[in-house]
């Protein structure tokens, strides 16, 4: 800020102390005062300003009145004019009868277009009204078809479910009863199995009893033949 | 009427009128014009009313008519730093440097006085480079002086804000 105004301060200082020449010289003077002179001798334009002025608002004056008068008298010769050529009353029952048909003819075409009009106003009306209504029907009709045939659908359906179970339980049933018979097999076979091996076991050993009586009756006989062999007799007695 | 002998009142304020005049518009022609134009409306001032000081009207009228010569030659041709007549006889006295830029200075100056409003352009230039008192300007002006203090406060703030900007851009011509 200071700066500023410092700057602004050296800004007019600098203007102040330009060197201004030294003047005016004569000539300027002297032109000067011609000049000066010269409108001198004009008239004051402001006193003839306002003569004129006044002068124009004379003239004016007289030009308005003049129009003024003009016009009062053209206002009393259109009144005198006006009231000299007034014309008859004329005969209502004539004018009645001339534009009665005209009338009629107008009125009536006026009704006949006026009802063409409400017709066409009707007509669209109606129009989009059954247009409402049948549609209204339609999707009410929809709604019920698509209710109905739903109900019908889950019926069906709830059938089927039911078919279905049954079906499912009597297979259950019968792989149950199944199930049931091939264990009742398996214990039985299981049983004659177990029965078939015991009394298999105990006729093997009877065999086997019944070999090695054979055995030791073949070598009673084969040893009164003289052949005593010392092992054959070692491995009966360790037995 | 008002009997005026313009020859003496040329004769005694006529330097006053000139270095005005030249002291705002910087070259001869332009005041001389501001000269004669100057002296034509005194004239017809004298002619509708009385004059008090002449001295102050000249000063005044001589500000006024040099800043409207200002404005115009400013709007013609968009006057610069560059392009501005630069004043006639140097002062031998001073640096050469510090000559040029009192001369951007005053030309700054000039073209901030040509973006002032009119009347607070005319009360600064009475204020400041005619040093004339607050009371002389408002008696002159008719206004009063503590408007005359408003007025010079807007236009220095003005002034200081165009500087600052000038500063800032010293090539483009800064608009207040």
């Amino acid at each position: 800020m200071k700066e500023d105004e410092k700057i602004l301060e050296k800004a007019v200082k600098a203007l102040k102390d330009e060197n201004v020449p030294s003047g005016p010289s004569q000539e300027l003077k002297n032109a000067t005062i011609n000049k000066l002179n010269r409108v001198s001798e004009q008239p004051n334009t402001i006193e003839f300003e306002k003569q004129l002025h006044f002068s124009d608002r004379l003239i004016a004056i007289k030009s308005l009145a003049k129009f003024a008068v003009a016009a009062v008298l053209l206002i009393i010769i259109g009144f005198a004019v006006g009231r000299l050529s007034n014309p008859q009353p004329p005969n209502m029952e004539e004018i009645q009868a001339s534009l009665e048909p005209a009338i009629r003819e107008q009125l009536l075409g006026e009704i006949k277009q006026y009802m063409q009009l409400g017709m066409a106003n009707s007509y669209v009306r109606l129009k989009d009204d059954l247009t409402e209504q049948y549609r209204r029907d339609l999707n009410q009709l929809a709604a019920n078809v698509v209710n109905a045939s739903g109900t019908v659908t889950n019926q069906l359906l709830q059938d089927l479910i039911e078919t279905i179970d049954e079906a499912q339980a009597k297979e259950r049933q019968w792989f149950t009863a199944a199930l049931e018979q091939i264990e009742l097999n398996r214990r039985q076979d299981k049983a004659q199995l177990g029965n078939a091996l015991a009394s298999f076991a105990v006729r093997t050993e009877d065999e086997l009893q019944q070999t090695k009586e054979n055995v030791e009756q073949l070598w009673s006989y084969t040893q009164t033949d003289g052949l005593v062999p010392n092992e054959f007799e070692n491995s009966n007695n360790k037995n | 009427m008002q009997v005026v002998d313009w020859n003496i009142i040329i004769k005694e304020h006529g330097p006053v009128v000139w270095q005005t005049a030249y002291r705002l518009l910087g070259n001869d022609a332009d005041a001389a014009d501001c000269f004669q134009e100057t002296f034509v409306c005194a004239l017809e001032l004298s002619r509708r009313q009385r004059v008090r000081s002449f001295p102050a009207l000249l000063i005044r009228l001589a500000t006024t008519r040099s800043i409207d010569q200002l404005r115009r030659r400013f709007r013609h041709e968009r006057i610069g730093t560059n392009g501005h007549n630069q004043l006639e006889g140097s002062n031998n006295n001073t640096d050469p440097v510090q000559y040029v830029q009192q001369q951007e200075l005053a030309a700054r100056l000039r073209i901030a006085l040509t973006q002032l409003p009119l009347q607070e352009a005319q009360v600064f230039c009475l204020r400041y480079v005619n040093d004339m008192t607050y009371r002389l300007i408002a008696n002159e002006l008719g206004i009063t002086t503590t408007a005359v203090g408003v007025i010079l406060h807007r236009a220095k703030t003005k002034l200081r804000r165009f500087f600052k900007a000038s500063i800032k851009e010293p090539r483009s011509e800064v608009v207040l």
